[in-house]
C-alpha cells in the first residue's frame, strides 16, 4: 500500500509536469491551430532564468520567480510577433507554422547556450526539498507544490475558458478566426494572449521543476516531446484532455519504472500511444469538447 | 424638407481578379428601414459583391458608404460595432460551441473589453457576462430556439442554425442585416418563418440587404430589387418594375428556365 502511494505520488508529480506542458501547448493549439514546438523551451528558459535571477544575482524567491515570468512572458510575446503572426499574414500552410516555431525552439536553445553553457545547473529551489512524511507516505513539499500548481492552473484555465466571455472568444478564435472577426474579436490579440500565457505557464513549471530534473539548455524538447505526446493521447479537444493524458503518462511511466527498469518507460508508452491511437484517432477524450453541454 | 442620407451607398465598386472583372462599377443604395434584395443569374458577382459590402474581401475599386463611415477604412473586428452584420450562405456557426454560446459571441463588440482589464474590473466583466447571456436567451427566444440553448450548434438541423445565426446577428442591435442567400436549404416552413421574423426585424426598423436565388422570396419581401449580370448592376426597381423589365427577364428569367438553375 505504502509502494503504491510512493508510485502514485511520483507518477503525478512528473504527471503534473508533462500535463503543463500538455495545458500550454493546448492552449495555444486552442486558438491558433499550430502546436508551438518551442513551448518545452520555455521550461528550459523558465529553469535557468530562476538560476539567473535568484543564484546569480541572489535576489529573494519572490522577486525572482516573478522576473522569471516577466522574462518568459516576453520571449513568448516575440514568438508570436516575429515567428507566428508574419507566417500566418504570409498565408503558410500549419504545418509551415509549426516548422516556424521548431526554428524558435533552436535558436531559445542556442541562444541559452551562450548564456549559461553545456553544463547541468542546479536550480535553486522555492519550497523545501526535505522528505515530509504524512501517513507512511514520504514527499517533499516541491513535488507537491508542483502538483498543486498544476491542480490551480488547471481550475484557472477551466474557470477562464468555460465562464468567462473572454474564455469564449479564445474557444471561437479557434475554430473560425474569419468569423470570429467579424463577431468583433480581435483574433491576433487573442492568439497572442494565448503565446504569451502557455509562455508563462511554461516559465512556471520550469521554476518548480527545475530543482528536480537540474536545469539543463536541452531540457526543452524532451519536455515538448512528452507534452505533446500528452495532447496525442489526451485529445486535441482541449487543454483538459491533454492534461488528462499527461497525468496518464506520469503514472504509466512511474509503474513501468517501478515493476520494470526506467529505461522500458518511453518505449512501452510510445507502443501503448501508438495501439491507442489506432483504436481511438481522436484520442482519449477527444470528443469531450463537442459533447460538453 | 431634404431626404435624409441613405443608411448604405455603394458607389462605383469594383472588384477585380486579375484580368477578370466579378463586380465592375456597381451602384446602388439602401435607406432606412428598406429591404433591398441583389438578385442575378449564378456568377454575377453577387456573392462577391457582398463579401465586398461586408469587407470580407478588398474592393479593387469604389466606396462603401455606411452611417457616414467609409467602410475601406473600417477593419472587420470593428464593423459589427458600428451597425453593419451579416450571415453566410453556407451557416457558419462555430460548431463545437452551444447554441447559446454562438449567439454571444456576436454580442461581444458591446461587452468585452480587453484582457487586462477584464482581470482589474473582475466583478463587473462577470455581470457584463451575466447581461449577455440573457439577452442572448432573449434572441433565442426571438427566433423560437431557447430550449435548445445549450446543445451544441451543429447538432441543430440547417434551418435552426439559420435561425441561431440570425440571433447571433441580432444580438450586436445592427441598424443593417446582411443576408446571403437567407433561405438556401430551408424547406418550405422554415422558409415562411424566416419571411415572418425578418418582417418583424423589418417592422421595428432594421434594414436588410440580401442576395437570394429564391424569387419567390426576394419578390415577397424586399422593397427595391437591384440586379447584377456578369459583375454590373443591368436594373433597379420595385419587384413589380423588375418582373417586368425586359433586360431583367432576358438575363436571369430567361436563361433561368433555360438551364435549370436552382
Amino acid at each position: 500500500m505504502q509502494t503504491f502511494g510512493i508510485l502514485i505520488l511520483s507518477g503525478l508529480t512528473n504527471g503534473s509536469v508533462y500535463a503543463l506542458v500538455g495545458l500550454s501547448l493546448a492552449m495555444t493549439y486552442g486558438a491558433s491551430r499550430v502546436i508551438n514546438f518551442a513551448q518545452g523551451e520555455f521550461v528550459m528558459l523558465g529553469a535557468l532564468s530562476t538560476v539567473l535571477f535568484v543564484t546569480t544575482f541572489s535576489l529573494p524567491m519572490v522577486v525572482g520567480i516573478p522576473m522569471v515570468l516577466i522574462v518568459c512572458a516576453t520571449v513568448g510575446f516575440l514568438v508570436e510577433r516575429l515567428a507566428y503572426r508574419p507566417l500566418v499574414r504570409r498565408g503558410s500552410q500549419p504545418l509551415t507554422i509549426m516548422i516556424g516555431t521548431l526554428a524558435c525552439a533552436s535558436i531559445m536553445t542556442g541562444t541559452a547556450l551562450l548564456i549559461w553553457g553545456p553544463n547541468q545547473l542546479f536550480v535553486p529551489n522555492a519550497f523545501s526539498l526535505e522528505g515530509v512524511t504524512i501517513a507512511g507516505i514520504t514527499s517533499t513539499p516541491q513535488q507537491l507544490a508542483i502538483i498543486a500548481t498544476f491542480a490551480f492552473l488547471m481550475a484557472l484555465i477551466w474557470f477562464m475558458l468555460y465562464r468567462t466571455t473572454f474564455g469564449l472568444t479564445i474557444r471561437a478564435v479557434g475554430i473560425d478566426p474569419a468569423v470570429a472577426t467579424l463577431m468583433g474579436i480581435r483574433a491576433e490579440t487573442i492568439i497572442a494572449f494565448s503565446f504569451v500565457f502557455s509562455a508563462i505557464v511554461g516559465g512556471l513549471t520550469g521554476g518548480l521543476v527545475g530543482p528536480l530534473l537540474g536545469g539543463h539548455v536541452s531540457m526543452g524538447i524532451m519536455l515538448t516531446i512528452k507534452g505533446f505526446m500528452a495532447v496525442i493521447l489526451g485529445g486535441m479537444g482541449s487543454p483538459f484532455a491533454a492534461a488528462a493524458g499527461g497525468i496518464a503518462i506520469g503514472l504509466l511511466e512511474a509503474t513501468v519504472a517501478f515493476y520494470g527498469n526506467s529505461f522500458y518507460a518511453e518505449p512501452i508508452i510510445f507502443g501503448l500511444i501508438l495501439m491507442m491511437l489506432i483504436i481511438r484517432p481522436t484520442g482519449l477524450l477527444g470528443e469531450w469538447e463537442a459533447n460538453r453541454k | 424638407m431634404t431626404t435624409p442620407p441613405p443608411l448604405l451607398s455603394i458607389r462605383e465598386v469594383s472588384k477585380r481578379f486579375g484580368g477578370l472583372s466579378a463586380v465592375d462599377a456597381v451602384s446602388f443604395e439602401v435607406h432606412s428601414g428598406e429591404i433591398v434584395g441583389v438578385i442575378g443569374p449564378n456568377g454575377a458577382g453577387k456573392s462577391t459583391l457582398f463579401n465586398l459590402v461586408s469587407g470580407l474581401a478588398p474592393l479593387t475599386g469604389g466606396d462603401v458608404i455606411f452611417g457616414g463611415n467609409d467602410m475601406t477604412l473600417v477593419p472587420p473586428h470593428e464593423r459589427s460595432a458600428i451597425g453593419m452584420t451579416r450571415t453566410f450562405q453556407i451557416v457558419r456557426l462555430f460548431g463545437h460551441l452551444s447554441v447559446i454560446e454562438n449567439v454571444m459571441l456576436g454580442g461581444h463588440c458591446r461587452t468585452t473589453q480587453g484582457f487586462a482589464s477584464s482581470l482589474l474590473r473582475l466583478p463587473k466583466v462577470l455581470i457584463d457576462d451575466r447581461k449577455l447571456r440573457h439577452l442572448a436567451m432573449h434572441w433565442l427566444n426571438f427566433v423560437g430556439l431557447s430550449k435548445r440553448a445549450d446543445e451544441p450548434a451543429s447538432h441543430l438541423p440547417h434551418g435552426q442554425q439559420r435561425m441561431v445565426e440570425i440571433a447571433r446577428a441580432m444580438i450586436s442591435g445592427p441598424k443593417l442585416l446582411l443576408l446571403d442567400e437567407p433561405a438556401a436549404g430551408l424547406n418550405g416552413a422554415e422558409t415562411t418563418n424566416l419571411l415572418n421574423i425578418l418582417r418583424q426585424l423589418n417592422d421595428r426598423g432594421l434594414s436588410i440587404l440580401l442576395v437570394e436565388h429564391d424569387m419567390k422570396f426576394i419578390m415577397g419581401i424586399c422593397d427595391r430589387i437591384v440586379v447584377l449580370d456578369h459583375g454590373t448592376g443591368i436594373a433597379q426597381g420595385t419587384p413589380q418594375e423588375i418582373r417586368q423589365n425586359p433586360a431583367v427577364i432576358e438575363a436571369y428569367l430567361g436563361k433561368r428556365n433555360g438551364d435549370a438553375a436552382h
